[in-house]
């Protein structure tokens, strides 16, 4: 399985240098709302703009680091039928996916990394307070947001078997993920009904939550109790995926047939 | 220029793609529950950020609602007749179909900016329209005929800034032809005007006043129907928009002469 995960990472990694241009513009795409919302929020509270400013840089690097485009990808090969192609294959198309979302997180993380740092030098307000363990934790947090993200966008993707308009489903998922997952504004400003919310549903753990590691919001039990949910709505996503594919194989092979 | 024979090319334009609409009448139900869903969306926002404050920028929430629905209405305007052109603009260049174009006897320009237009957008305008009218009820505030006199003034400058700016960006596909959408740069730019610009600060706030006026664009009619309108400020936009304008037509002549010379 390593080995194959070798080949397949080299060959999604020459695939994203033929279209550079391309992996640029999409990698700066997602800047200007997290910066329009920060402005508002440092016109709200002018006396903590310096953390909005952290908060909502850390918003757009982990939102890049947890994004998701698998949806967009299967919506259009299922409806169009180029899907079957990814059948004949011997390796389950699953995996294609997640060495795709290995290498371009890998090349925002080199490229975002040291954009971070350089800025860190001259604008005090970004560099991070964080213990070790407050790192890895961060770190972890991010692996698993990243994670709920693909599984929700795969799953939602492969609606595609059954529904024409997948892409609309999840425009109105990522709608509610954008006010539960702490991109509008931080969930502690939320009013209390939709932070409430924002515990149990799974989009906080996509974005908010490595950033409240970050800043040290969470720790302690909290810290345990975010895990153990995060875990927990991974572990139904799973399920769901699961079950999506097999129904999504019959409902495939009917139609085909 | 004969404005007649515009006016009627234009009509022509529009029936052809009313026509075609119609072709796709079941999916205004599902593009009229998305327009609602994306209005709400905003409307929530906006709530959200005045739980927190009773001011945003030195506006008041009803302001900020009327300058959301201008916001709106523009929007609809350029999803009604300027974005579905934009694709179609880069696809000529890369075919060299924009040949085809050149021969006819209509202004170029024009021809690309105008020739597809995608009606069920205007329902945007609509909701635009309506949330004008309720922060304008909200605000406890009723215009009078000379506020509704400069804000159609101040509208008419805004629409001629975006229409500028917007072929200004489309223009440039002639050098890049490699993405498939340029209009997310502008898209881009556009969401600053959603807030006041009293909001933002420093350099932002120079380049988007000045620069690119996006500020200007929505900011001005939105103060105008509440009744804050001052003559220089319309004038300003006045002359801005009819600057871009002329900007975006020499830059048009440019690549062209440069799309011939690459061409031939």
């Amino acid at each position: 399985m390593i080995r194959k995960y070798i080949a397949l990472l080299r060959m999604k990694y020459i695939e994203m240098l033929a279209y550079r241009l391309a992996t640029f513009v999409w990698m700066t795409g997602a800047i200007t709302q997290p910066l329009i919302t920060m402005f508002v929020w440092m016109n709200i509270h002018p006396e903590e703009s310096e953390s909005f400013v952290f908060y909502f840089m850390a918003v757009i690097f982990v939102e890049r680091m947890t994004s998701a485009w698998d949806v967009w990808e299967l919506d259009r090969e299922i409806r169009e039928g180029t899907f079957s192609n990814w059948l004949l294959r011997p390796l389950h198309p699953i995996h294609w996916a997640i060495a795709e979302n290995i290498v371009y997180k890998w090349l925002f993380a080199v490229i975002l990394v040291p954009v971070w740092v350089a800025a860190a030098v001259f604008w005090p307000a970004l560099r991070p307070h964080m213990t070790g363990s407050q790192v890895a934790l961060f770190l972890t947090a991010v692996v698993f947001g990243a994670a709920l993200r693909f599984l929700l966008s795969y799953s939602c993707g492969l609606l595609a078997f059954w529904v024409t308009k997948v892409a609309a489903v999840y425009g109105v998922i990522d709608v509610i993920s954008l006010f539960l997952s702490g991109r509008i504004a931080p969930l502690e400003m939320l009013p209390p009904a939709l932070r409430e919310w924002s515990e149990w549903l799974p989009f906080r753990y996509m974005i908010s939550f490595p950033i409240e590691i970050a800043t040290g919001t969470a720790d302690g039990g909290e810290l345990a109790r975010g895990f153990a949910i995060a875990a927990g709505w991974m572990m139904a996503l799973i399920g769901a995926l699961q079950w999506l594919w097999k129904a999504g194989m019959r409902k495939n092979q009917a139609v085909g047939g | 220029m004969n404005m007649r024979r515009y006016g009627r090319v234009f009509r022509e334009f529009f029936r052809a793609c009313l026509v075609e609409e119609m072709e796709y009448r079941s999916e205004f139900f599902g593009n009229f529950i998305a327009s609602f869903f994306g209005i709400a969306i905003a409307l929530l926002t906006v709530h959200i950020f005045f739980y927190q404050t009773d001011r945003l920028g030195g506006w008041t929430y009803g302001e900020v609602l009327v300058l959301l629905g201008v916001f709106n209405t523009l929007r609809g305007f350029i999803d009604f007749a300027l974005r579905p052109n934009m694709p179609r603009l880069l696809e000529h260049v890369r075919r060299g179909t924009l040949d085809y174009i050149l021969t006819k006897p209509v202004d170029s320009m024009f021809y690309v900016s105008f020739r597809h237009l995608v009606f069920w957008r205007l329902i945007d305008v609509a909701l635009g329209l309506g949330v004008i009218g309720y922060g304008l009820y909200v605000e406890r505030y009723v215009p009078s005929a000379a506020d509704v006199c400069m804000f159609l003034i101040v509208m008419v400058a805004s629409l001629l800034l975006i229409y500028s700016l917007w072929m200004m960006l489309m223009t440039t596909s002639f050098w890049v032809v490699r993405i498939d959408d340029l209009s997310f740069i502008f898209d881009s730019f556009f969401d600053t005007a959603r807030f006041p610009g009293s909001m933002y600060r420093g350099a932002v706030r120079l380049v988007i006043t000045y620069i690119l006026p996006a500020v200007l664009i929505t900011n001005t009619p939105a103060l105008a129907l509440l009744g804050k309108w001052r003559v220089p400020t319309a004038l300003a936009a006045l002359a801005a928009a009819i600057l871009f304008l002329w900007l975006a037509r020499r830059f048009w002549r440019f690549a062209l002469r440069f799309y011939t010379g690459a061409g031939g």
